[in-house]
């Protein structure tokens, strides 16, 4: 078996690597034997071999033992399903947005509120000492069993906390 | 390397199902994390030449074994499949990353009067330099990381962590003939851009 240059060149990694058959290995020696080029060629393929073969292998971090270990505890897909950044951005930002909203609107609407059962409860109060005030005999007075009455319904209606309670 | 891994899929695995096995079945996965990781590693972190894709990639991969663990037959070799997961899970990393890093450097530039093949800079800026380790491992991998993915990983699985033209074949899933002409090819190129490290290589085995 013999080889031309151009067979034989690409040949030559083949036959570094030992993966050539016994025909192709004698006719590219041979034709190594002829051929300067090849010759040069081969000895930089092997070199280049060389030069990949005696980079340090990469030392895994810890964090990759820590997840490989515990798959389940790790984050599924993360390559496949990873967002861009632009996206997560978004979502931070708008996530923020919202708990700055809440935050500042809490106290106004509770305020609000308060202010509103704050009145509710002092006119009631008010009303309930003014009417007990005025009435010199509060049983026959009409004002005062108003209260009363209204009072009562509350309770049969079932409301749990009647108006009356803070006066009785 | 040996026969394919072929009693599982590479579908991905339903994420939602919770998984739960048996302390035999933990050991299994234990002695396969055991085996492979530090390779696939080192392969994940030669093909994208940073930690934290080399980290997502391979930590993807085992996560994609473990739940797959009842399917994989015990001892069955694992490296096609594992580094068939890492070369697909890098082909989509790079397929998402912005298009001036897709790029490959060994790909011709197409302009209008046709096609061009780029200059690579001289990448020994000085000779003292040639002798320095790490510089040269950056070099390497930063040169490693111009060449297309098909190239790139056919070279690493090679020279970087030894296997056989037939277990590269089964493991990427591409005839014989096609790893041998990658293979050439990516050393040519490399031999190329890595010129005056060639060089000194070659001197070393000279003196």
């Amino acid at each position: 078996m013999t080889l031309n240059h151009a067979r034989a060149s690409r040949l030559l990694s083949a036959y570094l690597d030992r993966e050539l058959d016994a025909a192709e290995t004698a006719a590219v020696q041979e034709h190594l034997l002829d051929c300067a080029v090849c010759r040069d060629a081969y000895d930089r393929l092997r070199a280049t071999k060389a030069l990949l073969g005696e980079l340090p292998v990469a030392e895994p971090p810890a964090e990759f033992w820590a997840a490989v270990r515990t798959p389940q505890r790790a984050r599924p897909a993360t390559v496949a399903v990873r967002r861009p950044v632009f996206g997560r951005r978004v979502v931070w930002a708008s996530a923020a947005a919202i708990v700055a909203l809440a935050l500042a609107t809490t106290p106004l609407v509770k305020g609000t509120i308060d202010r509103l059962h704050a009145s509710e409860i002092g006119v009631d109060l008010y009303v309930r000492q003014h009417a007990q005030a005025m009435s010199a005999e509060p049983f026959v007075d009409r004002a005062y069993l108003g209260l009363m009455t209204g009072d009562a319904d509350l309770v049969l209606s079932g409301d749990a906390t009647p108006a009356g309670a803070a006066a009785r | 390397m040996g026969r394919p891994a072929a009693v599982v899929s590479m579908a991905r695995p339903n994420a939602s199902q919770p998984v739960s096995y048996t302390t035999e079945e933990l050991a299994r996965y234990d002695a396969i994390v055991q085996r492979y990781a530090r390779h696939v590693y080192n392969v994940a972190y030669r093909m994208t030449g940073n930690e934290a894709d080399a980290r997502d990639l391979s930590q993807e991969a085992f996560l994609r074994v473990y739940r797959a663990l009842r399917r994989v037959e015990p001892d069955a070799p694992l490296e096609s499949w594992l580094y068939r997961i890492v070369s697909n899970l890098h082909i989509d990393l790079l397929r998402k990353r912005p298009r001036g890093r897709v790029e490959s450097l060994d790909a011709p530039v197409e302009t209008p009067r046709g096609e061009f093949l780029r200059e690579m800079p001289d990448p020994a800026s000085s000779p003292e330099a040639i002798i320095e380790r790490e510089q040269l491992d950056a070099t390497i991998q930063r040169v490693l990381g111009t060449l297309s993915e098909d190239l790139r990983m056919v070279v690493v699985l090679s020279d970087v962590e030894g296997y056989s033209y037939e277990e590269i074949a089964m493991s990427l899933r591409v005839p014989l003939g096609t790893v041998k002409s990658r293979l050439h090819r990516a050393r040519q190129i490399l031999q190329q851009r890595l010129g005056p490290y060639v060089d000194a290589r070659r001197r070393g085995w000279e003196r």
